[in-house]
Order: structure tokens, then C-alpha cells, then sequence
């Protein structure tokens, strides 16, 4: 339990992190679409999360071998974002719109963000399997 | 994936496997992943251009030039192209075109569901050969020909790269979904 209670711990100051060098890389050079980076990387597990349960067949039977439909196209848009999120700010900086700086910034931050999200679920996804 | 991790297994080539089996066991997903990033890489390379091109000043010595080029929509067909291409391949039913339908569906015949599945899959696959032949016209008629800097002509590069990206993305999730039966279809196909 104590583990559990460091691990939240740390996850939590990780992501305080993220959002600091996001919100940083936005307002040091006044320029507010970086932010669209941390939406970016919180949507980002949505699809896969929304279409987990889908897998199951109407007999209740789990063909995860198989693979379907609904969790595929789940992936592929998860893949999507994440590239989204990493393409948005050196695109944005490519064209001159926002600093290179607030680029670096906003592209780690995002990472965190983004590692924070996956870590949480890959080691709290034992309670939620048993539940 | 269906048959049993014995000692003896005859598909092996090799005295000593390779440590493969964690990875495919979820070559599946990983093939979905790989081809979204592919995807989404090939939509974002093209619209680096395009932005690029909106924000495209004349050079500082010379303020009252002319920007010689831009990204118009000529250079968003082919992509479209292909991206249409995409989702018609991989909207067809896999068993449908491997003629498991069975002769009640009507086989060959006329109207015939095989015959009209592998014509769904030539357009999508002409869709999207099509969209990389059109890049790459542009590319050359509206980039290399007319003698610009080298600066403009990236945006023909960038055109020709997501063509091929999304081309790659669907040939990676085309050959990740078939491998529920790796040794059937890898002698199918």
C-alpha cells in the first residue's frame, strides 16, 4: 500500500511538472497554442480506453488473439494523437509561429504528460483487471 | 498463436527459437500503432508545408518581391487520394476476398461477392497509386520545372513523403491484421 501511495506520489509531481514546462513554454513568449499540446496528449489514451471492452464477442468470450474491429481502430487513433501531439509544436515552430524554445519545452512537458498517463494505468492496471 | 508451445514445433527452422514470442503475441497491435503514427506522420508532413506556406514572407532584402509559390488545393488531392485509397482497402471484408464467402454467396459468378470485393480493392488500391503518381506530378510540373529556390521545393517533397507515408500505413496495417493465422495466410498471400 505504501507502494502504491509513492508511486501516486511521484506520478502526481511528474505531471505537476508537464503542465508547468507546457504552461511555461506558452507564457514566456505570450503565444497560448502550445497548449493545445497537453489536450492533446490527455485525449490521447481516450480511444483506446473507450473501445477496451469491445473485444468481447456476444457469448461474453475474450478473443484477444483475434483482435477486432473497434479495438483496432481504438490503437490507430491512441497512435494518431500521440503523433499529433508530438508533430503540432514542430510544425508550428518549423513556420516560425512559436518560438524553438517553447517547442522543446512544450514537446517534453507533453512527454511527461503523456508518460505520466500510460504509467498510471500500466501500474494500476492489476485493481482494475480483478475488478 | 492456435497450435501448442511444445518441445517439437514443426514450423521451426532453427535448433534455438527466437526470442520473439512476447512481441508476437502483440505484433497485432503494434502493426495498428505503427500504422497511426504512419498516419498521422504523413497528414502532419504535408500540413507542415501548408502552414509553412501561409506564413511565407518575401525575403527581408528584397520586401516587395513577390512569394513565387504556395501550397493551393491542386497539392491537397493527392492526398486525398490516397487517404480515400486507405479507408476503402481496409474497409473490405478480409474473408470475403480470400473466397471463404463460400459458393452460396456466389463465388465467381455474376455479381459474385469475391469478384466485387477484389474490385473494391483495385480502386483502393489505384486510389492510392494514383495519389503517389499525382505527388510526384507535382512535385515535378509545379516545383522542379519552374526553377524556384530550393526552399519551395520542399513543398513537393513534403507532398511526395505523406503520399508514401500513408501508403506504408496501410501496407503496415494491412499485414498486421492478417496474422490471426500466420502460416495459412503467409502461404495465401
Amino acid at each position: 500500500m505504501a507502494a502504491g501511495l509513492k508511486t501516486v506520489i511521484l506520478l502526481s509531481f511528474v505531471l505537476a511538472v508537464g503542465f508547468l514546462l507546457v504552461i511555461l513554454s506558452c507564457a514566456l513568449w505570450a503565444n497560448w497554442l502550445p497548449l493545445l499540446v497537453a489536450l492533446t496528449f490527455v485525449l490521447a489514451p481516450l480511444p483506446n480506453a473507450l473501445f477496451r471492452n469491445c473485444s468481447t464477442d456476444d457469448f461474453g468470450a475474450a478473443d484477444y488473439a483475434e483482435g477486432s474491429g473497434p479495438v483496432d481502430l481504438g490503437n490507430f487513433m491512441t497512435a494518431c494523437i500521440v503523433v499529433t501531439g508530438f508533430a503540432l509544436p514542430l510544425v508550428l515552430a518549423h513556420s516560425g509561429v512559436i518560438h524553438p524554445m517553447a517547442c522543446v519545452m512544450s514537446i517534453v512537458g507533453g512527454g511527461l504528460v503523456y508518460g505520466t498517463i500510460l504509467s498510471y494505468t500500466a501500474v494500476f492496471r492489476q485493481d482494475a483487471d480483478e475488478f | 498463436m492456435s497450435l501448442p508451445r511444445a518441445a517439437y514445433d514443426p514450423r521451426r527452422v532453427c535448433v534455438i527459437p527466437f526470442p520473439v514470442a512476447p512481441l508476437l503475441r502483440n505484433k497485432r497491435a503494434i502493426g495498428v500503432y505503427a500504422a497511426g503514427a504512419l498516419f498521422a506522420m504523413a497528414q502532419w508532413l504535408f500540413l507542415d508545408a501548408a502552414i509553412l506556406s501561409a506564413h511565407a514572407r518575401p525575403p527581408p532584402d528584397a520586401p516587395y518581391d513577390e512569394v513565387p509559390v504556395h501550397v493551393t488545393f491542386v497539392d491537397w488531392i493527392p492526398g486525398i487520394c490516397s487517404t480515400l485509397g486507405m479507408l476503402v482497402v481496409n474497409l473490405i471484408n478480409r474473408e470475403r476476398l480470400m473466397g471463404e464467402g463460400g459458393m452460396s454467396l456466389g463465388g465467381w459468378g455474376e455479381g459474385g461477392v469475391v469478384w466485387r470485393a477484389r474490385l473494391f480493392l483495385f480502386l483502393g488500391f489505384a486510389l492510392m497509386a494514383g495519389g503517389l503518381a499525382g505527388s510526384v506530378t507535382i512535385l515535378v510540373l509545379k516545383y522542379i520545372l519552374p526553377d524556384y529556390p530550393d526552399k519551395y521545393e520542399y513543398y513537393g517533397v513534403a507532398n511526395v513523403a505523406q503520399n508514401v507515408c500513408i501508403m506504408l500505413s496501410a501496407v503496415v496495417l494491412w499485414l498486421g491484421q492478417n496474422t490471426q493465422g500466420e502460416y495459412e495466410y503467409r502461404l495465401a498471400l
